[in-house]
């Protein structure tokens, strides 16, 4: 413990030193990595928790001293005239602010390849021109790169757990609701979320502890006293000694959910999986499989709610109040305000970003509303559902309904819990869930490209199927780097399986009810140490 | 008014009123409202002006004060409503949406009674939505200037049914919805000042026969428009129903007024209707109202005009209807406080003109003598001062010992008025009594042994008094000439000959009566 302490003390002592050698590698490292979009050249002197941390922030979160762009060329020359609370936070903090990074524009895509500045190359070995995943790529690779010790980022339908994953880094996208959205770009509100991205678990949690404060300028931040429940509720569990988590993890019930082993997923990384869950066993842990059989519509639900959010979020782009204008060319149509909005419009937006608007727009059409936009919500609620039915701890989020202040949308999807008490139990018997976060390790960058041209790019959202429930339900989910380990005997050896092999990063998520972040990253920081004995 | 027009057309007329709401910060942001003197874009902020990144957070204010509108209006609020995006790009709508209450609105089901027509219409929800920019577009340069001033203020839209069966209905529902969304301080209601809006829709059709289709005019900012527009509209709408050729059918319309050629026009047809693309907003959420609140609000909700002038016109005898009306008029057009707070002026509450009235009334005054001096010398010395009635002006307790000294024969009635001029148009110690003012002034009157106590020691007042009337007999002499001849009403001339000599002091009855024995005496 002394010891610790004394080196804490020269680390402090070294920070401006520690920040200067990540502008050192950020300037070296990432011409080839792209991870970086602005660099900051002020290093604060502040005293505080994070003193001497450098801190990349994903350029969809604002900030007062450095653009903005979310890698769209509508924003290219934005700088917000304010700081996101999470940043204020940070700076509060005494972290060094060291950069803005790279990213699919305003989080829509799951390669980082569509962005104003160019793809982000992953950091693991970079000949290769593999996908660093998306839309947070830049945070993921500034962070595998060794360009900062820890990278905000925000997380819609898994933008952070699959960089992550291709990456070989812990990210954490932390329950809805818990860390502030101000300032934060919208793509889509109701499950836009941001999170934390570091080498370490504790080094995650170090950041997020910080950040995981109420904020009144968020009207879906949760109060202070909801955030206490949850924590009273998992804490009280945990010293009642059914799960002591501290290296052994006796008691600790962990379930596997069946549906998120899909055909497509690849043999490494189910091999890789299910050798970290009998290291899990050996620990102690009990390990049931369980079922959530709404998973498979999660996919369409997600797309429908997340693109009809995002058309409506990015109307504001239209030219007048800041960012890109384009004038109408003379002689053009401008009997309309929409014809005029449109030169702009067309030429900012990116073909991903254009594709998700039209596709929203036609969500809430009044003759398509019923159809997608209220199923998907129907679908979002059976997929809350699926969840509470197997943890043991209540959601507390569905009751959260403080006047004022309440979080889900749509009243008639919601299921009244207004008599039952906090500290009621869950319907299931699961602590976490833990289950691979991608299908496959980092594509080449080139992946899906020739597929797009035929007219099907439904394999990059393949990608997502296994990041969005928790997104849909709000939950906490973790991606902790696991061990890649080939199996045994493979015969036909396909194309991705080929690229699968030269040890590329595996990511395992771990899945919580909400609230239960704390209780997510213990569990997250047994696998960690599973991949480090080992 | 019938309820039927006289050439057998039944007209059928409901109203969509948009009431700013009287916040002191807007709706969703921390940006304070504005007034039409503003300069532009002097009161927004970046949630207004739709930088990225921001979020809407609900003013509590707003809903206390649509709470009460709500009330006021016989609504039943609802436990749950929330908000939603209506969608559409304009440039008076920075961030391509504005945010409404489409699927669950805040109230339902209300009634207002319009006094006059002793008619009750029913209200069929109230919800709570954005004010938008105000864009105006110069036609020479071919550009729009947009003013962030107004973006984001609260707006309570209240929605009758269509009960409304005459252009006369329709312009004494807006005055009885203004009196009422004032009486209880939700909003100014000012049409001229925009801060109150309405869309009308208007359909005509035969008595016993199915309404007919409905038009609905946009956006009318006067009563005065508003009734011209519903006439132009019934007008249009039975010479295409009695037209000889055609299908004979109003085709539904969205209409705006043109205030130049005092008619409507059509902006679009039902077919080119927008589609708003309602969504769920996902940051407000499920606005939930508790049944306590509800309960606080309506204890403390003030009373309605309707009540006031019912409770007035029992509680206080000889008071007409006019003058009721002019007090509650008085109140309706009292300054409003934001956030639907109490006026306080250098620490104390101000009075409105009912209670300023009653107020007057309490130390057993005559309300008959009270609202005389109020409406007849108050108000017009006021008005000639072009200042607004307000209790400041003239504390209560001040106006009626005035009045008091003047029902006592102190004062005469015109000395009263100069009086009052004096002290609304002079600063005036606390510590002086009006009395001692009047004394101060030189003002009371020349006391009579009989008409005051004090005439033994005032003895040598009569006397002046007596030699004045001795003087008018001298300067008067054909005047008292006629008198003696038995036309009294020559007196009056006299009297007034008196009264400009003393100052306006000497006591009428007085007068009349040391002249009337003078004469005698010079037979």
């Amino acid at each position: 413990m002394r010891a610790n302490v004394a080196l804490g003390r020269t680390c402090f002592r070294l920070y401006s030193t520690f920040s200067r050698d990540y502008r050192a590698a950020i300037h070296e490292a990432n011409p080839g990595i792209n991870a970086f979009v602005s660099v900051s050249d002020k290093i604060p002197s502040k005293d505080g928790p994070l003193q001497g941390t450098a801190i990349a922030v994903k350029d969809n979160i604002c900030t007062s001293s450095m653009k903005t762009t979310c890698s769209s060329a509508m924003l290219e020359n934005f700088t917000s005239p304010f700081d996101a609370t999470v940043v204020k936070l940070l700076q509060q903090a005494g972290a060094d602010i060291i950069g803005k990074t790279n990213c699919d524009e305003f989080g829509m895509g799951s390669m980082n390849t569509h962005s104003v500045h160019g793809p982000v190359i992953n950091p693991f070995r970079p000949k290769e021109k593999r996908s660093a995943g998306g839309s947070s790529g830049g945070s993921a690779a500034a962070v595998a790169a060794g360009m900062c010790d820890a990278a905000l980022a925000t997380d819609t339908g898994g933008s952070i757990r699959l960089p992550a994953s291709y990456c070989g880094i812990s990210g954490l996208k932390p329950s809805y609701g818990l860390i502030s959205r101000w300032g934060v770009v919208s793509y889509a509100d109701s499950l836009d979320c941001v999170g934390v991205m570091a080498k370490t678990v504790p080094e995650v949690k170090r950041v997020f502890d910080v950040l995981n404060v109420h904020d009144a300028q968020d009207p879906t931040s949760v109060p202070t006293q909801t955030r206490l429940d949850a924590r009273r509720i998992v804490e009280e569990d945990l010293d009642s000694g059914s799960w002591s988590g501290k290296g052994s993890l006796d008691g600790l019930t962990i379930g596997v959910p069946q549906e998120y082993f899909p055909s497509e997923l690849s043999s490494f990384i189910t091999h890789s999986v299910r050798k970290l869950l009998v290291s899990l066993q050996h620990l102690g842990a009990r390990v049931v499989p369980v079922s959530l059989p709404s998973t498979s519509y999660a996919l369409s639900a997600y797309y429908v709610l997340a693109s009809a959010e995002a058309s409506s979020n990015l109307a504001r782009y239209d030219g007048i109040q800041y960012g890109l204008r384009v004038p109408p060319p003379p002689g053009a149509d401008t009997t309309k305000t929409s014809k005029v909005y449109a030169n702009t419009r067309s030429k900012g937006f990116g073909e991903e970003v254009k594709k998700r608007v039209l596709l929203g727009t036609y969500a809430l059409t009044a003759d398509a509303f019923d159809n997608y936009f209220l199923q998907a919500l129907q679908v979002r609620q059976l997929v809350r559902e699926d969840f509470d039915r197997v943890f043991r701890y209540p959601n507390l989020l569905g009751r959260l309904h403080q006047d004022l202040d309440v979080v889900e949308p749509h009243a008639q999807t919601q299921v009244e819990n207004e008599n039952t008490t906090l500290h009621g139990v869950g319907q299931g018997r699961v602590d976490v869930l833990i289950h691979p976060s991608a299908i496959r390790t980092a594509p080449p960058l080139t992946f899906g490209l020739d597929k797009e041209v035929k007219g099907s790019s439904l394999d990059s959202y393949v990608q997502d199927v296994l990041t969005v429930p928790a997104s849909l339900a709000g939950l906490p989910a973790l991606s902790v780097p696991v061990i890649s380990s080939p199996p045994e005997n493979v015969k036909h050896q396909t194309r991705e399986e080929n690229e699968e092999k030269g040890g590329w990063p595996i990511g395992a998520s771990i899945v919580g009810q909400w609230g239960c972040d704390e209780l997510v990253l213990r569990v997250g920081r047994a696998v960690e140490e599973i991949g480090r004995i080992s | 008014m019938p309820r039927l027009l006289l050439d057998s057309w039944q007209v059928v007329i409901g109203i969509e009123t948009h009431a700013q709401i009287k916040s002191r910060l807007k709706l969703f942001s921390k940006a304070y409202t504005a007034h039409l003197d503003h300069s532009s874009n002097t009161r927004y902020n970046v949630f207004d002006a739709s930088f990225p990144g921001t979020l809407p957070r609900l003013n509590r204010k707003c809903i206390d004060l649509a709470l009460r509108a709500a009330l006021a209006l016989n609504c039943t609020v609802q436990k749950r409503s929330s908000f939603d995006r209506k969608h559409y790009f304009y440039s008076d709508q920075p961030v391509g949406y504005q945010i409404t209450q489409h699927y669950a609105p805040f109230a339902l089901n209300g009634r207002i009674t319009l006094p006059k027509f002793d008619l009750p219409v029913r209200i069929k929800q109230i919800q709570l939505e954005q004010d938008t920019a105000k864009s105006t577009f110069n036609p020479r340069t071919k550009t729009s200037n947009i003013d962030l001033n107004r973006a984001g203020t609260g707006l309570l839209e209240i929605v009758t049914e269509p009960d409304l069966r005459s252009p006369e209905e329709a312009a004494e529902y807006v005055r009885t919805l203004q009196a009422l969304l004032r009486a209880v301080g939700v909003s100014d209601g000012n049409m001229e000042a925009g801060s109150l809006r309405c869309d009308i829709n208007v359909s005509i059709n035969r008595p016993g026969e199915p309404p007919g289709t409905r038009c609905e005019i946009k956006n009318l900012n006067s009563i005065k428009y508003m009734v011209a527009a519903i006439k132009h509209e019934i007008d249009r709408q039975k010479a295409i129903l009695t037209s000889n050729d055609g299908l004979r059918q109003v085709p539904q319309e969205t209409r705006g007024f043109d205030q130049d050629r005092w008619e409507t026009f059509k902006l679009r047809s039902k077919e080119d209707a927008p589609d708003y693309r309602y969504m769920p907003d996902p940051n407000l959420g499920v606005l939930i109202i508790e049944k306590a609140r509800i309960e606080e609000t309506k204890s403390n909700l003030p009373v309605l005009p309707s009540e006031t002038r019912a409770r007035l016109l029992t509680q206080y005898k000889g008071l007409t209807e006019n003058n009721v009306d002019i007090l509650l008029n008085l109140d309706a057009n009292r300054e409003l406080n934001y956030d639907g707070d109490e006026a306080i002026v250098d620490g104390q509450a101000t009075l409105g003109a009912v209670a300023y009235f009653e107020e007057l009334c309490r130390p057993a005054r005559n309300p008959k003598v009270v609202i005389n001096w109020m409406t007849q010398n108050l108000l017009g010395q006021l008005s000639s001062l072009e200042l607004a009635f307000s209790s400041h002006q003239i504390p209560a307790s001040r106006f009626g010992e005035l009045i008091d000294l003047v029902t006592s024969g102190q004062l005469t009635r015109p000395t009263g008025k100069l009086l009052l001029k004096h002290m609304l148009t002079n600063d005036i110690p606390v510590v002086t009594s009006v009395k001692e003012l009047a004394q101060e002034l030189d003002m009371l009157l020349v006391p009579s042994s009989k008409s005051t106590s004090t005439a033994l020691f005032a003895s040598s007042e009569d006397d002046a008094l007596h030699q004045i009337c001795l003087r008018a007999i001298d300067a008067l002499p054909s005047e008292i000439a006629a008198i003696k001849a038995g036309n009294s009403n020559v007196m009056n001339k006299v009297i007034g000959w008196v009264m400009r000599e003393s100052k306006g002091k000497a006591d009428v009855k007085r007068v009349r009566e040391i002249i009337n024995s003078s004469i005698q005496e010079i037979g």
